[in-house]
């Protein structure tokens, strides 16, 4: 709903906030890609309305924080919250929305049994890797692990 | 949020089963499905949801400051009636949505949008089912004039698209289009609801809400999204969508919506009982300024879909341009995109029901060319109705001075079938005991 057209506030995902996080996205990404967007918005609109959350300024979004409460993937049966996607603006960088809107989640995922809270990140991108350490997060006993599938086979066996 | 999931008492929880086989056929095929198009969603349950640990005390009005209601009991008798009335025209919504969508739904072009149509539809059925739950939990006799538990469920079961209590769920779909723009711009209007009831001063009521809005958030996207994505085929010449149906559809459901506050004058009662905490203008207001976000969104996509090259600046530019000079921006024309039409548009209810006024807010004096011009600003399905017939009808009748606005307001909603009773020979009312149900079942 309509909010103040002053100040900063956290609230949670809606499906027209669509705009702006194409707007912010290509800020960030310099590529245009609404219909990625629409699907993920839709996803967790669906999934878990409430655990997604926009940042405002001045009545404006200029960040985003996606993510949902999921129990039983990965065989980790206790709910945990996981954070997919954010970003923000790179004129409202410094002003603690990112840690407002982790916070927010935060609150959700506990209201909803979580008992931790995981996400995957590139190490070498040491900008949102940097920011998730800020925020607590910790690397995990769990170990993510791939193996490519469209380079040379290579010795396996 | 921690919530309680309630089953009905057998014969109701059959009742509305045997209602979903008759005006839902395609549930079954949604629960089967349920895993290809939403993987790892929780499954659909068919049960009430109450949200546990909410406020218990009464936030605004007389009784501000309170324990909030348990009982109808507690209520005054004015109040229960009140809220009682509210439940009832709440429960009729959620049963006559999914009819009028069940209309039209198999015309859907594509799978997911059909699919997300259908998810909306059960849990719409969820949503009547909610409100059963509360006629049927507690006991209202003292404000019902006689009219029982099951008489009650027995009336709202019988509904049809054309006797049901707001007029937005009395029109047929014309087609897929309607679908969508329905969730869009009407289920809009129920997140408004929704959200004003959260504070309600009958826990019961209030704690039913914080689980539908859940619900309510993708109604919204299962909306907004396809005409985002409609926008984006209309600007990439898609010979099959164009900005004008939807706009059509736009000019169709924004004035039922509009109603759906109620007059724009009231809602005090609602807030001097602690049921609502807006009244009606003020949410409508603020539901018109969510409307136009959408439709300005919408209108960016087209824009970027159609001049790909562009910045997002450039795009808010052509936009601004187009809306305020009216001209053309290298071939688009302003009614390429879409807009809101005028809160006095269309208008049958309310403040101002029956003023002739365009969507852009140009007024007519004259009736028969007001009628032309709506005939020209929906959909042809729509214009050839019989609903057009009466509101053209008790028009022409209030231009000509002959009928009273308020006659004619009175006059709108009444299109009523013949009946309502359970179309299985056998039966002839929805919520049965025993063996009649049983039988039923396989009806
Ligand atoms: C990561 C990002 C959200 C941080 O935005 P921000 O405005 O700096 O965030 P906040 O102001 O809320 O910062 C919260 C804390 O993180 C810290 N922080 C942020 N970036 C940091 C970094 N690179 N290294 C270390 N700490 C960092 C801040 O200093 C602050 O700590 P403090 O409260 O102790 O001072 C923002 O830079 C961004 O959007 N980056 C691009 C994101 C992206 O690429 N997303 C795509 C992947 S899904
Ligand atoms: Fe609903
Ligand atoms: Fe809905």
């Amino acid at each position: 709903m309509p909010g103040t057209e002053t100040g900063t506030r956290i609230r949670p995902l809606d499906e027209l906030d669509i705009d702006a996080i194409v707007r912010i996205d290509e800020r960030i990404s310099g590529i245009y890609r609404p219909e990625i967007w629409e699907q993920r918005v839709g996803f967790y609109l669906r999934r878990d309305p409430g655990a997604s959350q926009v940042a405002e300024a001045g009545g404006k979004v200029v960040g985003f924080m996606l993510g949902d409460l999921r129990a039983g993937e990965f065989g980790l049966e206790e709910p945990s919250g996981w954070i997919e996607r954010f970003g923000i603006d790179p004129d409202q960088r410094g002003k603690d929305l990112g840690r407002q809107m982790f916070a927010a989640m935060v609150a959700h995922f506990q209201a909803g049994g979580a008992r931790s809270v995981r996400t995957l990140v590139d190490r070498k991108d040491e900008g949102v890797a940097g920011f998730l350490r800020a925020l607590g997060l910790s690397p995990s006993p769990l170990e993510a692990l791939e193996m490519r599938l469209d380079a040379k086979p290579t010795e396996s066996r | 949020m921690k919530v309680e999931a309630i089953s009905l008492e057998k014969k109701y929880h059959g009742a509305v089963e045997h209602w979903q086989r008759h005006n839902f056929k395609d549930y079954e095929t949604l629960l089967d499905q349920w895993e290809k198009y939403f993987p790892t969603d929780e499954r659909f349950c068919l049960c009430a949801k109450l949200e546990l640990g909410t406020s218990d005390t009464i936030a605004i009005g007389e009784h501000k400051g309170e324990k909030k209601r348990l009982e109808p009991e507690q209520l005054s008798e004015e109040e229960a009636a009140h809220l009682l009335a509210i439940i009832k025209a709440q429960a009729s919504t959620e049963f006559g949505s999914i009819q009028q969508h069940a209309g039209t739904l198999e015309r859907a072009d594509d799978d997911q949008d059909r699919f997300w149509v259908l998810r909306v539809m059960a849990e719409e059925l969820r949503h009547g089912y909610q409100m059963l739950h509360l006629l049927l939990s507690k006991d209202w006799s003292h404000v019902s004039r006689g009219v029982s538990g099951e008489q009650m469920v027995e009336e709202i079961l019988s509904m049809q698209t054309g006797n049901h209590v707001l007029d937005a769920f009395n029109l047929d779909y014309d087609s897929f289009i309607d679908n969508i723009t329905f969730a869009a711009i009407v289920d809009r209007v129920g997140k408004y609801q929704l959200t004003m009831q959260r504070i309600c001063a009958y826990r019961p009521m209030a704690d039913s809400m914080p689980p539908m809005l859940r619900e309510e958030a993708f109604h919204l996207a299962a909306g907004v999204i396809p005409m985002r994505r409609w926008a984006q085929r209309a600007a990439q010449g898609d010979p099959f969508i164009t900005m004008t149906a939807i706009q059509h559809a736009i000019n169709k459901w924004v004035p039922r919506a509009l109603e759906m506050f109620g007059d724009e004058r009231g809602g005090e009662t609602n807030v001097k009982f602690g049921f609502k905490d807006l009244k009606n203008r003020e949410a409508q207001d603020q539901y018109i300024e969510e409307v136009q976000k959408m439709i300005r969104d919408i209108n960016l996509r087209f824009i970027r879909a159609r001049f790909p090259a562009y910045a997002p600046e450039q795009a808010d530019a052509a936009l601004a341009e187009l809306e305020r000079a009216r001209g053309t921006h290298h071939g688009v024309r302003r009614e390429d995109l879409l807009r809101t039409p005028d809160r006095r548009f269309f208008r049958r209810k309310g403040e101002p029901a029956f003023s002739m006024v365009g969507v852009d807010g140009e007024p007519f004096t004259d009736a028969e060319e007001y009628l032309r011009y709506l005939s020209r600003h929906l959909n042809e399905g729509y214009v050839a109705s019989r609903d057009m017939r009466n509101y053209a009808e008790a028009l022409r009748g209030v231009a000509a001075g002959t009928l009273a606005v308020k006659d004619a307001i009175m006059k709108m909603p009444k299109l009523k079938r013949v009946g309502g009773t359970c179309p299985c020979s056998k039966g002839v009312r929805w919520v049965m005991d025993g063996s009649a149900a049983d039988q039923a079942a396989s009806a």
